[in-house]
């Protein structure tokens, strides 16, 4: 067998597009484009480039050697891996599982945007983005203010959370240096509840986000530290309160480490459900808002979470609450993921700002959201409508009586 | 919906239905896998995500319903329209 890698007229395209091809095709050959209507880039700039299905295409030209990668680098930056497209494409909803083989835009964004960096193709906001990142195990949140280890844990100041044990919650970059109120209400809430917890040792950022922009080899890297200092205090259960993280954790981590993947991972929302449910927390104090929810797109897209959140809200009394079906929402999207908001932050706007104006066409005064991410382009949005964000997680909080 | 990477890689029994399917989830069927072992083969399918998109695809369905389906036609009235 000759070696691929040494064959003259093979390119890292060809090569890429070898492993790629049948996602490739099976887009190519329908091209329907049913996802076009639930992309939030797409809705928002009709760039036919900045498609699902031209992210597909790319590939097959690739695979006929009409393309480099620094020619389509830069269209790629324009997913926010909300996962609405794969999601809607009839070769996942219709025949994905009867297959075991579905559209996966996200993977392959995600895919082209390492073959980039791998080629030497870097985004310049991404770039800085994931060196500051490299330097101080964190992501560079706080607009200049440098983020360390040292301070990671200052959220959680006067609340005598124990270090280590069974079980940690993990609160991402975001949460844990910028909307620090979020992991507080969490803690607070399963403090009241009586729900054990401690925090991690050394956290790092999950790498998640250097994996979505295509720095593999820092995720792993961080990976690598994360489930290392988790094994070594002992632990055996991650809580997780972002909706990005609780991917990162049942998707990247296990393709990562395969079997030896041992943690159990559980998203705080829905454990928050199950506590009112089992009467172990009961909202009291009425919240007199007029709300909205916002569906994070990583829970109610991509992990099918939409009830828990629901629930949660119809628990809390006083709030008037207009919703708007998981369905209709597939559609939806803060503009915040996928990196988009480092290197395009005017598209980021321009995606929040549409979707508040969905909320604002319901009269509500309040969306909230139970992502940490969405929050702050939300918020700027939600400020020119005089519509405030909130979070779940503090809104509960509030309806549970206990102080911020 | 706690996540085990052992749960979630270990589907339940499959049971054969056809020549050419099989079933593992109730009322979910699935290809006989010995048939995608050549040009295209199957992917990772952890039990959430088949779980994920059957469900997505029952809310799916039941949202065209609302939004689009406002009345009922029953089988006979079709043929009539289509013998005028
Ligand atoms: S991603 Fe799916 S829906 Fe979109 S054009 Fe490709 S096959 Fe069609
Ligand atoms: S994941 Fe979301 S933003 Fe990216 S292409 Fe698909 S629908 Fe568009």
């Amino acid at each position: 067998m000759p070696d691929p890698e040494k064959r003259p007229e093979t390119t890292p395209e060809k090569r890429f597009a070898e492993e790629w091809r049948n996602a490739a095709y099976n887009c190519f050959s329908s091209g329907h484009k049913f996802c076009r209507e639930v992309c939030p880039v797409t809705q928002v700039t009709r760039n036919e480039s900045w498609s699902p299905t031209a992210f597909h295409a790319n590939v097959v030209a690739m695979e006929q050697g009409e393309l480099e990668i620094a020619d389509v680098a830069a269209d790629y930056v324009n997913c926010t891996g909300c996962g609405a497209c794969e999601l809607r494409c009839p070769n996942s909803l219709f025949t994905g599982d009867f297959y075991r083989f579905r559209t996966r835009t996200v993977d392959l964004v995600k895919a082209v945007r390492g073959l980039a960096v791998r080629q030497g193709v870097h985004q310049p906001a991404w770039q800085r983005w994931n060196l500051l990142t490299d330097e101080r195990g964190h992501e560079p949140v706080l607009n200049g203010t440098p983020v360390d280890q040292a301070r990671v844990r200052d959220w959680a100041a006067g609340l005598d959370l124990p270090i280590g044990g069974e079980t940690i919650l993990f609160v991402d970059c975001e949460a844990a240096f910028h909307r620090t109120s979020v992991p507080r209400a969490v803690a607070r809430i399963l403090n009241l509840a009586g729900y054990k917890f401690g925090l991690m040792h050394e956290q790092w950022c999950c790498g998640g986000p250097a994996a979505e922009m295509g720095y593999e080899e820092q995720a792993r890297r961080f990976a690598r530290h994360n489930l290392d200092d988790w094994r070594a205090g002992g632990v055996r259960r991650v809580l997780v309160l972002d909706p990005h993280d609780y991917v990162t954790f049942t998707e990247d981590y296990p393709a990562y480490f395969g079997d030896a993947y041992d943690i159990e991972i559980v998203l705080v929302v829905e454990l928050l459900a199950e506590l009112i449910r089992e009467g172990r927390l009961t909202p009291h104090v009425p919240v007199e808002r007029t709300v909205t929810y916002h569906d994070p797109c990583r829970l109610n897209k991509r992990k099918g979470v939409w009830r828990e959140p629901r629930e949660i809200l119809r628990a809390i009394p006083g709030l008037t609450f207009h919703d708007v079906d998981r369905v209709t929402q597939w559609s939806y999207c803060s503009g915040a993921g996928g990196g988009l908001p480092v290197e395009k932050p005017e598209l980021t706007a321009r995606i929040s700002e549409q979707r508040v104006g969905k909320a604002a066409e319901l009269g509500v005064d309040t969306l909230v959201s139970a992502c940490p991410w969405s929050e702050r382009p939300l918020s700027e949005a939600g400020r020119a409508r005089s519509i405030d964000v909130v979070d779940l997680h503090e809104l509960l909080a509030e309806s549970l009586g206990v102080a911020p | 919906m706690k996540y085990r990477y052992q749960d979630e890689m270990s589907p339940p029994p499959a049971r054969r239905v056809t020549d050419v399917a099989i079933t593992r989830f109730e009322h979910v069927f699935e290809v006989e896998p010995a048939l995608m072992t050549d040009h295209v083969t199957q992917q990772d399918f952890p039990n959430w995500d088949t779980l994920r998109l059957v469900r997505s695809r029952a809310d799916h369905l039941a949202w065209m319903h609302r939004h689009f389906a406002d009345k009922v036609l029953s089988g006979e009235e079709l043929l009539h329209d289509l013998d005028e």
